[in-house]
C-alpha cells in the first residue's frame, strides 16, 4: 500500500463524488474510456459497460447491490489478445480486481492500459433474490451497505475478509469509506500508475491536502477501521470453514453436496479464472461408447447419468483453486442452490496457505504452480535417488 | 425406433392393470431387469440417500424398482432432457443390448430429434412414456421439498388438470401425449391410477416386453375426452404466454438485459448439441482494438458483449428442432423466460416448414434437406 492518497470531498455521497470525478478525468483525457457497472435497460440488473460518453456516467452504479458479471471476466474479456490502445479506468469490487490480476499473470487478460479501482465493498445480494424485487432489494443493500452490516449479504460475502485495498493490495487506485466522516472518503493510490492519476486529477471534488496531517490522520484512521474490520471478518471466515469441514468430510459427504447437481456447469462458466476454451469435463475425452457406461452401471449396481458429476467439481477444485478468489460467482449462478462458492473458499484458502500464495494480490507473485524452488526439486529427487539409483547401476 | 408406431392415446386398445400407475412401472421395470430382457433402465431416482435429491441414473440393480428403491419413474422433475442424456449414451455408437428409457414426451422428442441430427442412436432403447402431467421447477427439487408437492400433483392428474404450481412451459404444452413411444402409461385424468393402470402397448417391441407383466389384464378400448379438455386449457394458457412475450429488438434487449453470459441455457438444452458452440469460439474472441472501434461507434459497449447476439444466434441455430422442453428457463439463474419466447419463435418457424421436431425418425429436417423447386428458385 501506498501512504500517498487524497481526500473526496462527498457531500452528496461517494457514488456522486465518485461519478463527478469520473466525468473530470473523462474530460481532462485521463482515461480514454470508463469500465463501469450501469443499470441495464430493463432497470432489473446491471451490466458491466465500456463508456466514453461522460453522460452516461449518469445512470452508472459502482457498487450495485448484486454482481451479475465478474468484472476481472469481463476484464479477461477486453484484453485477452492484447492490452488495450488507450487508457480505461476499471471502477470494480476488490475481489473483481483480484480475479484481473490473477487473469493477467495466467495470460488471460492484459491490465497494461488499465487502471483498477477499487472501493471499501460492504458486499451484495444473493442474485436471484435481488431479482425477486429488485426495487426493495436495492433499498435493503443500501441500508445494510451503509450500516457495513453484511447480514443480507451472500454467504460468501459475509465471510469475505479482502475487502478492502489493505488486503488486495493489487488495485492502483482505491477509495476507502470506512471510518471516513459522512461527506467525505479517501483516494489511495497502490501503485505508481495510481499515483500519477491522482497527481493529474485536480477537479472541484477532489482536493488535494495542503496540510498533510489532516490527510494523513483520515488514513491512519481508516486504517485502523479496515483492520478492526478484518480480524473480525477472518475470524468469521475461519468458524465458518470449521463448520463447512464437517459438514463436507469425507465422500459421502462430498455425493451429498452435489447431490441436486444438474451438471450445467454455471460455475464454471462464471467463474473469472476457469478460463480454459474447452474445460475436459465437457471434451472428448469423457465421451465414452455406451459399452462403458453399461459395464459401470453394472458394477455398481446403478450409475448416475449424466456421470462424472463429483469428478467435475473436484478435478475444477483442483484445476483452480490456487487462483480461486472467493468472489461467489459461481453460487450465484448455481440454479440448485448448492454452496459452491463457500466449498471453494474452503479449499482454496487451504491450498493457497500451503503454497504461501494468496491469488490475485500483486502481479509480481508468482504462481505457485508454474514457479519451483531447488528444494521442491530436491525432494522429487532424493527418494529417486534412493530407491532407483543403485538398481540402475546393477542393471548397467 | 418403435416400428409401426401408430395408434396415438386419443383413441387407443390399451392393456388394463390392477396395480396403481407407478407400482406398475416399477414392477415392469423390475422383471425387465430381473429377466435379462433389458440390461439397464434409465430413470429418475434418489441422488442423495436419505438426504433428498433427484437426478438421473442407469439402474441395472432390480432391487432399485423395488417399494422403497432408489428409483423414482415417473417423479414430475426434470433435472436434465432424458434426451440428452441418451444421447451421450449412443453418441459413440448404439447400444450393443436392450435399455429401457423412462422418458417424458418432450424428453422423447428430444431423443429423436438428437438421432436425427446423428448425435446418438435409438436402437436398443426401449421408451416408455406417459400422458405428462408437466413437471414442477428446478427449485421445487431442492434439498428435497419435491415430496411435499406430490399428493397436489397426483390429486391434479387424478382430475385431468394441472397443479398451477407445475412450469408455465408445461402448462403451456401441446404435446402432452407421447408419439413413437413403445408403451404408453396413462396418467392424465386417470380417476383411479391409485389402483389400477392402463398402458397403451404401441409397438411389437412394445408388447413383447409388458407381455411379461404379471396381474389381470383385460384390453380396452376408449376415446379419452379428458386429453382434449386439457389439450383446450393447455392451448389458451399457450396464447395467454406467447402474448407476454415482448417483441422488436428493445423487447429483446430489455428481456435479454439481466442474463449474465452463463450460456447455461445452451448447456442444458438437448438439440443445442455443438461441441464447439460458435459463441464460445475464438470467432468471438476479438483483439482490443475491436472493441475500441466498437465503442468509438456507440459511445458505450456492454461487456462482455454479444448478449442478445448469443441468443439470436443460438435461436436461428436450433428453433427448427426445439421440442419446448423448458429446461432453458428451468437453469437460468436470472429468470428469464427463455423457454416462452424459443417455443414462441420456434412453433413459427416450425409452422412454415411444417415440420413436427422429434415426432417421426423418418421426417427430414428441413434444413438439411431441399426440394427441387427450391433449387429452381435460387438458380434463376
Amino acid at each position: 500500500m501506498n501512504d500517498k492518497g487524497a481526500v473526496l470531498t462527498a457531500e452528496d455521497g461517494v457514488k456522486d463524488a465518485l461519478i463527478g470525478w469520473l466525468k473530470e478525468t473523462l474530460k481532462n483525457g485521463v482515461f480514454d474510456a470508463i469500465l463501469i457497472p450501469v443499470e441495464t435497460p430493463g432497470g432489473d440488473s446491471f451490466a458491466y459497460l465500456l463508456l466514453q460518453d461522460p453522460a452516461i456516467l449518469d445512470s452508472a452504479s459502482p457498487l450495485p447491490p448484486v454482481m451479475p458479471v465478474q468484472g476481472g471476466k469481463a476484464l479477461g474479456r477486453l484484453t485477452m489478445r492484447g492490452r488495450l490502445n488507450r487508457q480505461i479506468a476499471a471502477v470494480v469490487r476488490p475481489c473483481e480486481a483480484r480475479a484481473a490480476i490473477e487473469l493477467c499473470k495466467l495470460e488471460q487478460a492484459n491490465l497494461e492500459n488499465v487502471c483498477l479501482i477499487t472501493i471499501d465493498c460492504p458486499g451484495v445480494l444473493p442474485l436471484s433474490e435481488y431479482l425477486d424485487d429488485p426495487e426493495t432489494s436495492a433499498v435493503r443493500h443500501a441500508g445494510a451497505s451503509s450500516a457495513w452490516d453484511r447480514s443480507p449479504m451472500r454467504p460468501t460475502c459475509q465471510i469475505c475478509d479482502h475487502f478492502s485495498i489493505r488486503q488486495a493490495p493489487g488495485s492502483d487506485l482505491h477509495i476507502g469509506t470506512l471510518g471516513c466522516e459522512e461527506g467525505t472518503a479517501i483516494m489511495v493510490a497502490g501503485s505508481a500508475k495510481g499515483e500519477r492519476v491522482l497527481e493529474r486529477t485536480n477537479p472541484p471534488t477532489l482536493e488535494k491536502e495542503e496540510e498533510s496531517y489532516s490527510l494523513n490522520g483520515l488514513l491512519e484512521e481508516w486504517a485502523a477501521q479496515v483492520e478492526e474490520m478484518e480480524r473480525a471478518q477472518t475470524k468469521t471466515r475461519q468458524r465458518a470453514h470449521a463448520d463447512l469441514r464437517e459438514a463436507i468430510s469425507g465422500t459421502d459427504r462430498l455425493l451429498d453436496l452435489f447431490k441436486d447437481c444438474i451438471n450445467c456447469h454455471n460455475c464454471q462458466r462464471v467463474c473469472p479464472v476457469c478460463y480454459c476454451r474447452q474445460c475436459y469435463f465437457e471434451s472428448d475425452a469423457l465421451k465414452l461408447p455406451p459399452e462403458n457406461y453399461l459395464a459401470r452401471a453394472n458394477r455398481k449396481g446403478a450409475l448416475r447419468f449424466s456421470p462424472d458429476t463429483l469428478l467435475f467439481h473436484i478435478g475444477r477444485a483442483s484445476h483452480m483453486a490456487t487462483s480461486c478468489v472467493s468472489c461467489g460467482a459461481c453460487e450465484d449462478a448455481c440454479p440448485m442452490d448448492i454452496p459452491i462458492a463457500q466449498v471453494f473458499s474452503l479449499l482454496a484458502d487451504r491450498a493457497q496457505e500451503t503454497l504461501g500464495y494468496v491469488a490475485g494480490m500483486s502481479l509480481e507473485d508468482p504462481l505457485p504452480l508454474v514457479t519451483f524452488e531447488m528444494d521442491e526439486l530436491h525432494d522429487v529427487e532424493q527418494p529417486y535417488v534412493k530407491i532407483y539409483a543403485k538398481q540402475e547401476v546393477q542393471d548397467a | 425406433m418403435p416400428e409401426g408406431a401408430s395408434s396415438s392415446a386419443f383413441t387407443s386398445e390399451g392393456l388394463k392393470i390392477n396395480r396403481g400407475a407407478v407400482d406398475t412401472v416399477r414392477e415392469l421395470l423390475r422383471t425387465l431387469l430381473e429377466s435379462g430382457k433389458v440390461k439397464a433402465v434409465l430413470a429418475l431416482g434418489r441422488t442423495g440417500g436419505d438426504e433428498g435429491g433427484v437426478g438421473y441414473s442407469l439402474f441395472r440393480n432390480p432391487a432399485a424398482f423395488e417399494a422403497n428403491g432408489a428409483a423414482l419413474p415417473l417423479l414430475p422433475f426434470m433435472p436434465a432432457n432424458a434426451g440428452a442424456l441418451l444421447s451421450r449414451l449412443t453418441l459413440e455408437g448404439p447400444l450393443p443390448e436392450p435399455v429401457a428409457a423412462v422418458v417424458r414426451p418432450c424428453e422423447l422428442r428430444a431423443s429423436i430429434e438428437l438421432a436425427k441430427l446423428s448425435q446418438g442412436y435409438l436402437d436398443n432403447i426401449l421408451f416408455i412414456s406417459s400422458t405428462c402431467g408437466g413437471v414442477y421447477p428446478l427449485d421445487a427439487g431442492i434439498d428435497g421439498n419435491l415430496e411435499e408437492m406430490l399428493p397436489r400433483y397426483w390429486q391434479a392428474m387424478k382430475q385431468g388438470t394441472l397443479d398451477d404450481k407445475v412450469r408455465p412451459t408445461c402448462r403451456a404444452c401441446n404435446n402432452f401425449v407421447p408419439e413413437g413411444a413403445d408403451i404408453t402409461v396413462a396418467l392424465l385424468g386417470e380417476a383411479d391410477l391409485d389402483e389400477e393402470c392402463t398402458l397403451y402397448v404401441q409397438t411389437e417391441r412394445g408388447a413383447d416386453f409388458a407381455s411379461c407383466l404379471e396381474g389381470a389384464t383385460t384390453e380396452v378400448k376408449q376415446e379419452n375426452k379428458v386429453l382434449e379438455r386439457s389439450m383446450v386449457q393447455r392451448d389458451a394458457f399457450r396464447e395467454e404466454l406467447f402474448a407476454t412475450v415482448e417483441v422488436g429488438l428493445e423487447g429483446l434487449i430489455r428481456t435479454f438485459g439481466r442474463c449474465i453470459g452463463c450460456h447455461g441455457c445452451k448447456t442444458v438444452c438437448p438439440i443445442c448439441h455443438c461441441r464447439l458452440c460458435h459463441f464460445d469460439s475464438q470467432d468471438c474472441e476479438r483483439p482490443a482494438g475491436f472493441y475500441e472501434g466498437e465503442l468509438a461507434r456507440k459511445g458505450g459497449l456492454r461487456v462482455p458483449p454479444d448478449t442478445v447476439y448469443f441468443q439470436l444466434g443460438r435461436m436461428a441455430h436450433m428453433a427448427i428442432s426445439c421440442v419446448g422442453c423448458g429446461m432453458c428457463t428451468d437453469v437460468c439463474p436470472t429468470d428469464i423466460p427463455l423457454s416462452t419466447i424459443f417455443s414462441k419463435v420456434g412453433a413459427s418457424a416450425q409452422a412454415a416448414f411444417d415440420y413436427h421436431p422429434g415426432k417421426d425418425v423418418d421426417e427430414e429436417i428441413p434444413l438439411r434437406t431441399f426440394e427441387e423447386e427450391e433449387f429452381a428458385q435460387v438458380a434463376t
